[in-house]
């Protein structure tokens, strides 16, 4: 399994991203990124191993790791493209509307009474 | 998940019994605001009602322990009691059409066991545009984030499900 320079150039196109300010971004070094493209795959060598005994792909073998990071990824992927379609609009209370929407009205709207009461709110 | 410590079955048995006595009434400014997804906060829970000398009003507070302070000076009417006391009384919207003509710019939220009337996000900027008071002007440009977030998942998947006015 390849890292695709082509596909990382189209996601970061979508989400106009330079592909120097994603590696800023991501903290990744311009080597390091060069090194992974270069090379055949990306997974060690095990794992294809243990796919080619199994004869499937070695993405069959693999899941995410953490539900909760695919879910804020989602959810930030989500804010990043209704932020761009409107620059004017403030990224954070993009990514806080898109999490409140994920809970019950109730709890939308006893969250806003608690933070009101919290005594060290504006301080 | 948040505590269920505020917001209890008090407050929604106030609400049910509201409509159990047809007390026509919705739910406006920053609560309804946050009922929406607006991130945002509140002290309290406006209620707009339709008349409020309507007797209805005053059977569901003897029914929840509460009473209703009449106005004086420049205060308006108030609801004192437990079960109440998150409530606020609103008689008039300023910048918008009569009771009758908003309800068509409302729609029906679940809220715990009840189904409550709640006044559309757009209104309500419209509203708070009008009043124009600091704390109001601080609000507005989180409440039109959060109106043109919920647009844009309204173009991207279908419309939830919700009574309309009548």
């Amino acid at each position: 399994m390849r890292l695709s320079g082509e596909n990382t150039k189209k996601l970061c196109g979508a989400r106009r991203l330079s592909l120097n300010a994603l590696l800023k971004r991501a903290g990744v070094s311009k080597t390091a990124y060069y090194h992974l493209i270069d090379k055949e795959s990306v997974l060690p060598r095990s794992i294809g191993a243990l796919a080619a005994a199994l004869g499937v792909r070695p993405s069959a073998l693999l899941e995410e790791s953490d539900r909760e990071s695919r879910r804020a990824l989602r959810l930030l992927e989500a804010a990043d493209r209704i932020a761009g379609s409107d620059p004017s609009m403030d990224r954070d209370n993009i990514r806080h509307t898109l999490l409140l929407l994920e809970e019950k009205p109730i709890d939308r709207l006893r969250r806003s009474l608690l933070r009101a009461r919290k005594p060290d709110l504006h301080q | 998940m948040p505590e269920n410590l505020i917001f209890t079955n008090k407050e929604i048995g106030f609400l049910r019994e509201l409509k159990r006595q047809k007390v026509e009434f919705m739910l406006v400014g920053a609560a309804a605001a946050a009922l929406q997804g607006a991130p945002v906060v509140t002290q309290d829970v406006d209620l707009w009602f339709e008349d409020v000398k309507d007797p209805g009003i005053q059977t569901a507070l003897r029914k929840s322990s509460g009473i209703m302070v009449p106005s004086f000076g420049q205060n308006g009417p108030t609801f004192a009691g437990e079960a109440v006391k998150l409530f606020d009384i609103v008689l008039t919207m300023p910048g918008l059409m009569g009771f009758d003509e908003e309800r068509k710019n409302s729609f029906d939220v679940r809220l715990g066991s009840v189904n409550v009337r709640i006044l559309e996000l757009g209104r309500i900027i419209k509203s708070k545009e009008t009043i124009g008071r600091p704390k109001d002007l601080l609000v507005l440009p989180v409440l039109r984030d959060t109106l043109k977030t919920l647009r844009h998942k309204k173009t991207r998947r279908k419309p939830a499900r919700t009574k309309r006015g009548r």
